[in-house]
């Protein structure tokens, strides 16, 4: 079976699925109509097309970053990144640093990919109001209200467990010498056994002669 | 199954002195001119219930079958494609949405019925403006030379009689730089999926069309013309013949389907 239809079918019918979600969605997609976007993400083993209509497809680009961008149209944009630098993508301010540290390379159109980090960003769904079609008001507002507190007590006990892990890892690991120190301790320890063993040859020498 | 249901390779009975007038209807040789009308009595027979039917009996892996060679089609806004024996329609309607406007998407079929109801239903989506409908014998292609950038046939070759005449016809409609992307079912790579994939296709499937769409035959000929179908390398060597350059193929699903690509320079 190939996994990258699987994958690219189970990416297609989320995002279509959310974006359904939320109205003013179709208003941000007018813009992107008949663009495509095209990302290789490292370490992902091929790259990932969304392609805009009045809704979005999603397609496994089985070439090369250099082949995609060699058949790019006029509305469309590839970019090559990595996962770790996927987050910063968010800030589009920070698009320049990152092309200057190349970890990010851009090629086409840069609207494109403006206009796709919007679509996304600006995402506003009211999932209580769908809860509540689907059960009635109270559930949906109980259900929604339990979750958002559970989510709010992990969030807070996630950071307490990293600042305690950092502090850990700042402070305590401190404590441990560093395996260069340990070296250089042993070297000195070996310089004053061996000076040890010739004081003591040498005063058993003197005593010999005082006899 | 028994031994002399499944021939060992493929024969390609145009060569064939003996049998230049028959070819193979599933495992039955039948007169070269009787094969489109005997396959488009199957297909009239079954193109109601045919999506219904594919999800069923590839238990809906079908449709990454399909999305995998959209993916490798390499299409482009703009793009002109030809999609032969597209029957229902599964690649067309992607293949719509991806040339957008200023493309346009061929959906050819020989068959009225399976034609019709590919039309109803991408019609019904709201995909009407970049589609025309054109009933066409693959073998024979009304359309002018050098003209679509991508070609793509999914699982329509092992029905047309004259499958090198179908390629070199292809050959001919593709403009330079273009792609062709055959979809097929082949020959699967090891032992025990052939043997479980025998018993599945020879006991399973007809009894399935029968209860789903009153119609065994018609899937025990699907069974058969599987096995008549040139594996994996004949089909490459009969792209090569067409003029398709860089051919290659990739097996699914342990070769049960394979994609065939070539281009033509």
């Amino acid at each position: 079976m190939p996994t990258s239809a699987l994958v690219a079918a189970a990416a297609e019918s989320l995002i279509n699925k959310i974006l359904s979600l939320d109205e003013d969605s179709e208003t941000r997609l007018k813009p992107l109509r008949d663009a495509r976007l095209t990302a290789f993400v490292s370490p992902l083993p091929y790259g990932i097309t969304l392609s805009f209509s009045d809704r979005i497809d999603v397609l496994t680009e089985q070439g090369t970053f250099e082949e995609a961008v060699a058949s790019l149209g006029p509305k469309d944009c590839c970019i090559k990144t990595s996962l770790q630098t996927l987050p910063e993508l968010k800030e589009t301010s920070q698009l320049t640093r990152l092309i200057q540290q190349k970890a990010l390379v851009l090629e086409g159109e840069l609207k494109v990919a403006q206009h796709v980090s919007a679509l996304f960003q600006q995402l506003d769904v009211d999932v209580e109001e769908i809860l509540a079609q689907k059960t009635n008001d109270v559930v949906a507002h109980q259900t929604v209200k339990t979750v958002t507190a559970v989510h709010e007590k992990t969030m807070r006990a996630l950071a307490s467990i990293g600042q305690v892990l950092g502090n850990a890892v700042v402070e305590e690991k401190q404590l441990a010498a560093h395996k260069l120190a340990v070296m250089h301790f042993s070297d000195e320890v070996n310089v004053l056994r061996d000076r040890t063993e010739s004081a003591d040859a040498r005063l058993r020498h003197l005593e010999e002669k005082l006899k | 199954m028994s031994d002399n249901q499944t021939p060992a390779t493929y024969v390609d009975s145009a060569n064939d002195n003996a049998t230049e007038q028959t070819t193979h209807f599933g495992f039955k040789q039948v007169d070269k001119g009787q094969k489109a009308s005997l396959v488009a009595n199957v297909f009239d027979s079954v193109a109601a219930k045919y999506d219904v039917m594919n999800d069923l009996m590839s238990m809906g892996v079908h449709r990454l079958w399909k999305r995998f060679t959209i993916d490798c089609s390499g299409v482009r806004a703009g793009n002109k494609v030809l999609d032969i024996a597209g029957g229902t329609g599964d690649l067309t309607a992607k293949f719509s949405r991806l040339v957008g406007p200023t493309g346009r998407v061929t959906l050819a079929d020989i068959n009225l019925s399976m034609l019709k109801v590919g039309r109803d239903k991408l019609r019904d989506r709201g995909l009407v403006s970049n589609i025309d409908y054109v009933q066409a014998d693959a073998e024979a292609l009304p359309f002018p030379d050098n003209h679509f950038d991508v070609v793509t046939m999914a699982f329509g070759l092992r029905n047309v009689t004259e499958k090198q005449n179908a390629l070199n016809s292809i050959y001919r409609v593709l403009k330079p730089g273009g792609r062709l992307l055959v979809l097929e079912f082949s020959k699967p790579t090891t032992e025990q999926l052939s043997k479980l994939y025998d018993m599945y296709s020879f006991h399973i499937l007809p009894k399935m069309g029968q209860l789903v769409a009153n119609d065994a035959e018609s899937y025990q000929y699907l069974a058969e013309s599987i096995r008549m179908h040139p594996d994996q390398e004949t089909l490459k060597g009969m792209f090569e013949q067409a003029g398709f350059e860089q051919c290659d193929y990739q097996n699914l699903t342990g070769g049960i389907v394979a994609l065939h690509r070539g281009y033509k320079f």
